[in-house]
């Protein structure tokens, strides 16, 4: 695999994230629990441990985002010119130093405070010094805020960067933008490159993989190039000249013959010349792109001449290609692999590198040492199919018979049944239903009888035989119709607000046996006895009238109300005036109270429904059990007490 | 034909079969996989047999065998050479011998008309050997190694041997041998040739392992499609450049 993976680099947390981080694992991993009545060198040590443990824990975190991020220097030259382009390499080198210093100050804040932990007489202020650390070690991480974002960002672009191995057979195509370099690599590899029909759709390297010759090559899609000076290309451009400068790789420069990328033939033959020097010492071809449109050959004269010095270049060859009919686009491919290929074994030929495999590239042949024959054995089955499958492949397919009959050709399903004679195979095949042949229930004269009786109706209809007789309505028919639409109508309406308006979809209680009214009593029988003509005239204490009254409970004396007699106001004394009450309260007028209450009184009814109750006063309880009450840290105390 | 396979996720296949131009034997695995790969490629031509050899499965390193027989060692069982016997064809014959170095096939590699012996066999072992196989013996070393069926793998069309054997040793062989003999690796670069493939006339068996190189390397010298053994001097030569180094 290739050497540079930077996908395994951890988050960088931001600042705050940093510290909470670190100053919560301090108290997740030391022990929390320490009095003042400890002897002084335990309370000493438990506070020094935990400044020591922080500052461990900033300092390995730090260390590790500090050998994680790939060092410039290490790296291979064309990953660390492009982390230079997308990056900056003074800003990045700056953050990592910055994060370094950091490390030094926690380091040394850490030492300091131990120092002076050791002379902490008192549990107050040996956690006023544990505090004062944490805190400068805090400070100083924060002031690492910008440096951490910075390196979070150059660690995910890292990571989505193509894992490009610089030193293996690579292929790198380049030209102005919009020649078709992205349509040229999707079409040799399996990367899927976006190809848009406007220039810089391609913004950064990409990387696909092919294969050619038993081996594997890289090919690299650049994003374009522009024709000016180096220090006016843009970052996009400028990754480009990194993997040209970089990598010693085969150069496909893509031209564009029909000039529809917006650059006219003799710019992208100047741009060709000015970059040159990047293809110095490396294969290179000129590929000649959409010639879908225009040929080489189709060129103008005046056209042709700008391309004259580049034909006649016996180095480079000039191809031709357009990747919309796949034309020469495989030619390009291996004449690509086959130079990068020469190339490549020629500059190993001369390392000491190919002498330990020479013998490897080597067939020896035998000199005959005697007259016997030693033929191989082969049996005849295997050769015969070797014979077979090579017969097969030349028998005549369906698609062959397709390309023969074009648009006539039928699929035929029924030529390869076995074990049905030739004549018979296209016979019709009668179709069975529940045991019934269908063609027995067909009527062959069906259709002239459907047309019969179709006349028939026909000349009913001319005759008049179905007019419908109109019926004439007096005025007090139409006023009834009118009435009656117009009924139900409302009806329909009454039904459809009923069913909109429902308050609630729970089911109520039903009630099937309404409370009883009171029908007995005193009066009752005295109007309907005197109705009836019996005299009731002295019945005032008749036995009748007296009625069973509830019993008062014979309790103790009632206290008097304590009252000022002397104050001619007392009986209002002992509830203040300005107060108002409950149901009063907050309201602002008799229509917000009237209002009020009617809201109180539908909760109250609904409750009394649901629950089956009787009425307000019926005591209900929800939640026997509250969770807020009766949960929580007893310790040694009881369980209702906390 | 070439194929890759694996026996119960092991890539020496050599060490598992064995495989001459009038029968095949393979080992007897957990399952059928390995042996059907043989059986659906050969059995309408050879004889395609289980076996062991002294309750092992290891049959390709222990026994040693071309078209005219088989020569297995001391400590195979009666029963086996019984069931050896009943399966293979009846012009084969099948041999048990007394040799102190047991592993046969790790000291002897042969074809229908050579052999190739490990230095310190027993002189009765070498005369066993020419009279049961049909074969011309000769005692050799390859790339300083004694252990010559290891080493090499042989068929009557082409030989291929261990990557470090030098070039006036691979003339030398290739004289020795009258065939086309290249040096390489299977199974990734494994030395071990023999233990990594088994190959007759006109069919190969090669580790799951084995590079496309590798395998083209192998189809060329042993001449298993078209490509003649030349090829891997003149138009592979840069891939094979390329791909080792």
């Amino acid at each position: 695999m290739s050497l540079y993976n930077f996908k395994k680099i951890a988050v960088v947390p931001t600042a705050k994230d940093f510290i909470d981080i670190m100053l919560s694992r301090t108290q997740r991993r030391t022990p929390t629990v320490i009095h003042k009545h400890y002897k002084i060198s335990r309370i000493r040590s438990f506070y020094m441990r935990k400044v020591k443990y922080s500052q461990q824990n900033f300092f390995d975190r730090l260390s590790q985002i500090l050998t994680e991020f790939p060092k410039l220097d290490d790296v291979h030259p064309f990953y660390a010119d492009l982390m230079n382009v997308l990056y900056d390499k003074d800003h990045y080198k700056l953050a990592l130093g910055q994060l370094n210093t950091a490390k030094q100050l926690i380091v040394n804040v850490s030492r300091d405070y131990l120092r002076l932990l050791k002379y902490g007489d008192s549990l107050y202020r040996c956690k006023q010094l544990k505090r004062a650390a944490l805190g400068r070690m805090a400070t100083i991480m924060k002031r690492q805020g910008a440096n951490l974002t910075y390196l979070e960002q150059v660690r995910q672009h890292l990571a989505r960067l193509p894992s490009i191995d610089p030193y293996t057979r690579t292929i790198i195509i380049c030209g102005f933008p919009n020649v078709g370099k992205s349509s040229f690599i999707n079409k040799i590899t399996r990367a899927d490159v976006e190809v848009q029909p406007y220039a810089f759709t391609t913004k950064s390297l990409y990387v696909g993989h092919t294969d050619y010759k038993y081996l594997r090559w890289q090919v690299i899609d650049t994003p374009g190039i522009l024709d000016h000076s180096l220090e006016e290309r843009n970052v996009i451009e400028m990754q480009a000249v990194t993997a040209l400068a970089h990598l010693r790789a085969c150069v496909l420069y893509v031209l564009d013959l029909s000039e529809q990328c917006g650059h006219l033939l003799d710019e992208q033959v100047k741009l060709f010349e000015s970059i040159k020097p990047l293809f110095a010492n490396k294969p290179l071809i000129v590929v000649a792109n959409k010639t879908d449109i225009v040929k080489l050959e189709e060129l103008t004269p005046e056209r042709r001449a700008l391309l004259k010095e580049l034909e006649e270049d016996p180095e480079i060859p000039l191809l031709e290609m357009s990747t919309v009919t796949d034309y020469g686009v495989m030619e390009v491919k291996s004449q690509a692999c086959e130079k990068l290929l020469s190339y490549r074994v020629n500059q190993k030929m001369r390392t000491k590198k190919v002498d330990g495999i020479l013998n490897r590239l080597h067939v020896a042949l035998p000199e005959a040492r005697d007259d016997k024959i030693r033929p191989p054995c082969i049996p005849e089955s295997v050769l015969l199919k070797k014979q077979q499958t090579a017969e097969k492949r030349k028998r005549k397919l369906e698609r062959d018979i397709e390309l023969e009959e074009g648009d006539d050709y039928m699929l035929d399903l029924k030529k390869h049944y076995v074990e049905i004679p030739e004549d018979e195979r296209y016979d019709i095949v009668p179709e069975i239903w529940e045991g019934h042949n269908i063609a027995d229930y067909i009527d062959p004269e069906i259709f002239d009888k459907l047309e019969e009786l179709e006349k028939e109706e026909e000349l009913r209809d001319a005759s008049g035989m179905y007019v419908a007789p109109k019926i004439e309505l007096d005025e007090t028919l139409k006023e009834i119709k009118a009435l009656a639409i117009k009924i139900r109508e409302k009806k329909f309406i009454l039904k459809d607000e009923a069913r909109i308006n429902k308050q609630s979809t729970k089911p109520k209680l039903p009630r099937t046996a309404a409370a009883k009214g009171r029908n007995r009593s005193v009066t009752r029988l005295r109007t309907q006895m005197s109705e009836l003509g019996v005299d009731m005239s002295d019945t005032a204490g008749a036995h009748f009238t007296r009625t069973k009254s509830r019993g008062r409970s014979a309790g103790p004396v009632a206290k008097r109300m304590k009252m000022d007699a002397t104050d001619p106001r007392s009986a209002s004394k002992n509830r203040s005036v300005s107060r108002t009450p409950r149901n009063e309260l907050g309201v602002r007028d008799a229509v917000m109270q009237r209002k009020a209450h009617k809201l109180a009184h539908l909760a109250i009814s609904k409750k009394v429904k649901k629950y089956g109750l009787k009425g307000e006063a019926d005591r209900f309880i929800g939640n026997k059990m509250p969770k807020h009450l009766f949960t929580g840290k007893r310790g040694i105390g009881k369980t209702d007490r906390r | 034909m070439a194929f890759r396979v694996q026996f119960e996720n092991n890539n020496e296949i050599g060490v598992f079969s064995k495989l001459t131009n009038s029968y095949c034997l393979v080992g007897i695995g957990g399952s059928e996989n390995f042996y059907s790969v043989f059986q659906g490629e050969l059995a309408e031509t050879i004889p395609v047999i289980h076996a062991s050899l002294a309750g092992c499965r290891i049959i390709g390193r222990m026994s040693v065998g071309n078209k005219h027989g088989l020569l297995v060692p001391s400590s195979t069982f009666d029963t086996e050479l019984q069931h050896l016997r009943n399966s293979l064809p009846d012009k084969v014959k099948l041999q048990r011998i007394e040799e102190r170095l047991s592993a046969l096939g790790n000291v002897i590699a042969c074809n229908d008309y050579v052999a190739l012996v490990h230095p310190d066999i027993d002189r009765e072992t070498e005369e066993i050997i020419a009279d049961t196989l049909q074969v011309e013996v000769f005692r050799q070393t390859i790339a300083n190694n004694v252990l010559v069926g290891s080493y090499s793998v042989l068929s009557n069309r082409g030989a291929l041997v261990h990557p470090n054997t030098s070039l006036s040793d691979q003339q030398e062989l290739s004289t020795l041998l009258q065939l086309p003999l290249a040096a390489g690796t299977v199974n990734r670069g494994s030395t071990a040739v023999a233990a990594g493939m088994v190959v007759n006339d006109w069919c190969a068996f090669t580790g799951m392992d084995t590079t496309s190189t590798e395998l083209t390397v192998i189809e060329s010298i042993f001449r298993l499609n078209d490509a003649n053994p030349s090829a891997i001097a003149s138009t592979m030569r840069a891939t094979l450049i390329e791909s080792m180094t």
